[in-house]
């Protein structure tokens, strides 16, 4: 047991008609790490993303949490942000709350409630009138006030204010624990790197490196980002 | 206690020497006990492994010690730290005196230099 | 886990539906008001009005019960919604199961709020007098019950709607199997769905006919007179495969949608 995989992807291909979206992927991904999944805008990060959550279905290959198939048992403990909003706009936040109360056994309210009021927002204010933002800001705390086992966020930095992303990346270190793993998907790889333990590069659907972060820092004696820069030149 | 990184170098090693002037400068003192990793690493706004590698070192090189259970103390032993500022401090002033002797100025002229700066 | 989801599903549907069951209640009430009162030419106009929000009700609450579901299923399934459907620790059989049930509750509470509503506008003695006269006009006399008919009659009624809504269903999961044109696939699919199920349940029925003469007797249009007994046999029978093909299509959509979805 103590060796299995937190995730373990195998020989994973995803294709729409006959444009292949991803190749080949092989991954595997232990407990206790920060890991980003960096890669251009359309290179495919988030149709890996949502292979592992089941919001896809892979042409072939294999997806393994804890060992065992994308089900039940894998949302269970996979705490997932997408890059879109997709809460009910009809519903409250204490609703939201509520709905995540019943269906995660994981769900912290108190927490949730605490983040909620730190990021200023109205419990009670129904998600119709808050702006994109502030409900990108809702789901996030919703998400981190879980106690998962893996988290994934897609792109949780794009258009968010400085502060914003402040927050979001010490509520991300904060609730990290040896027990979890976090994937964070991004192209803004600066903003980043300093709290990665691993780097996972994508490429036009393949997986073109994935080390250690500060191992490659010292490889190759610079930044990541100018790795990144460097080896896809944008 | 926020502090800047560089992203060209591993983010450890900066760790690492953020943390021994930390120790040589008394922000930690001796036999003081030190705080978590987790709190750390938020107070760092780095990831803990990365913090636990730092200190881990720190702990390798006998300036900061384990306790079982109760977590990790600056060492007791003031004469590693000593040793530490003190190979610090070389080092500062041997880089100074490189500096002086390039324009052209010898070790007397750059102590007078020294002197003569009000702090 | 069937029960969460399902009280999400009802919720939606509620406050999506509570405005047509008030107003339709509502114009119930003051029609039945104004026609009681004593007579004049504008309380006859503004009764005039409120039939007609009433009955505009009754097949807003029908078509609505409809789209509503359709609505519901395709964005919880496959739209912005789905991002959290997919991903809560829920199976897809209870995510199906719940669909449909919440569709038979609020198809069940439209047909209750429409019944009541006519029964608040129309009730009277002679009224019900008039229903039971046609009835035992159709079924010449012979000693069928007027409620039993009314029944029989509306239950097929539901089943063919309930069935329709279903088609609906399927031809979205169907539709979105698709890699483009999924809004035209889905209705495409649900339309083909629905004209098969139809003709599935009336070659049934013909082909029972074919062992039962009485029951065959009714779709020969020559035929003047009706068989009270073959007619009750019919509504019995429709209800009965609309219910057996209503369950074995729901088998099938949750096959489909077993095998994985793939949302945009």
């Amino acid at each position: 047991m103590s060796n299995m995989k937190l995730l373990e992807i195998k020989k994973l291909n995803k294709s729409f008609d006959d444009k292949k979206i991803l190749t080949d992927i092989n991954l595997s991904l232990s407990s206790g790490k920060i890991v980003g999944l960096l890669g251009k805008n359309g290179a495919g990060k988030s149709t890996l993303i949502k292979l592992i959550n089941d919001l896809l279905t892979p042409s072939s290959g294999e997806i393994l949490v804890n060992g065992e198939k994308i089900g039940v048992e894998s949302k269970k403990v996979i705490s997932y942000l997408p890059e879109r909003t997709y809460l009910n706009k009809q519903m409250k936040v204490s609703e939201v709350i509520e709905l995540f109360k019943d269906f995660y056994q994981d769900f912290d309210e108190e927490k949730a409630i605490k983040l909620l009021k730190d990021l200023d927002l109205d419990i009670n204010q129904s998600l119709t009138k808050m702006s994109k933002g502030m409900q990108e800001k809702v789901q996030l705390v919703l998400v981190m006030s879980r106690k998962a086992d893996l988290y994934i966020l897609d792109e949780p930095l794009g258009g968010v204010d400085p502060a914003t992303r402040d927050y979001i990346l010490d509520t991300i270190l904060s609730n990290f624990n040896e027990n979890a793993s976090v994937i964070i998907s991004t192209h803004l790889i600066s903003d980043i790197e300093r709290i990665l333990d691993e780097v996972i590069f994508i490429d036009k659907g393949k997986i073109i490196l994935q080390s250690d972060a500060d191992k490659l820092r010292n490889k190759e004696k610079s930044s990541i980002d100018e790795i990144f820069r460097r080896m896809f030149k944008c | 206690m926020e502090l800047t990184f560089d992203n060209n170098i591993p983010i450890y090693i900066q760790l690492l020497e953020y943390m021994k002037i930390y120790l040589i400068s008394g922000v930690f003192k001796c036999g003081e006990k030190l705080p978590s990793v987790r709190e750390f690493a938020i107070t760092f706004k780095v990831n803990p492994n990365t913090m636990q590698k730092a200190l881990a070192e720190l702990e390798s090189m006998n300036l900061i010690y384990t306790e079982r259970t109760n977590g990790k103390y600056v060492t007791k032993d003031q004469k590693v730290i000593n040793k530490l500022k003190d190979e610090y401090a070389i080092t500062l002033a041997k880089s100074y005196f490189q500096g002086m002797k390039r324009i052209g100025l010898g070790k007397a002229d750059s102590i007078r230099y020294l002197e003569g700066i009000d702090e | 886990m069937l029960g969460k989801v399902l009280k999400y599903d009802l919720k939606y549907m509620i406050k999506n539906m509570r405005v047509f069951y008030i107003l339709s209640i509502f114009f119930a009430i003051t029609t039945r008001i104004l026609f009681e009162v004593e007579q004049s030419v504008i309380i006859n106009i503004i009764g005039q009005i409120s039939v007609g929000c009433m009955i505009a009700m009754l097949a807003n609450i029908l078509i609505n019960t409809m789209t509503r579901s359709w609505v519901r299923f395709s964005s919880s399934l496959y739209k912005d919604e789905s991002y959290l459907t997919h991903t809560l620790p829920v199976t897809k059989n209870d995510i199906y199961n719940s669909k449909l049930i919440q569709t038979f509750l609020f198809l069940f509470i439209g047909f209750v709020v429409i019944l009541i509503s006519l029964f608040i506008t129309y009730y009277s003695k002679e009224n019900w007098q008039v229903i039971t006269n046609i009835v035992k006009n159709i079924t010449i006399g012979l000693n069928m019950n007027t409620i039993f008919f009314v029944t029989m009659f509306l239950i097929v009624v539901f089943l063919e709607i309930f069935n329709a809504i279903q088609c609906g269903f399927y031809g979205i999961i169907l539709g979105n199997r698709k890699n483009n044109k999924k809004i035209g696939y889905s209705v495409l699919f649900g339309f083909i769905l629905y004209l098969v199920s139809q003709t599935i349940v009336l070659s049934l029925i013909f082909v029972y006919g074919l062992f039962d003469s009485s029951v065959m007797g009714l779709f020969q249009t020559e035929t003047v007179s009706i068989d009270a007994n073959a007619f009750k046999i019919l509504l019995v029978l429709t209800s009965l495969l609309y219910v057996i093909i209503i369950y074995c299509m729901s088998m099938l959509c949750k096959r489909t949608l077993n095998k994985g979805v793939n949302v945009e």
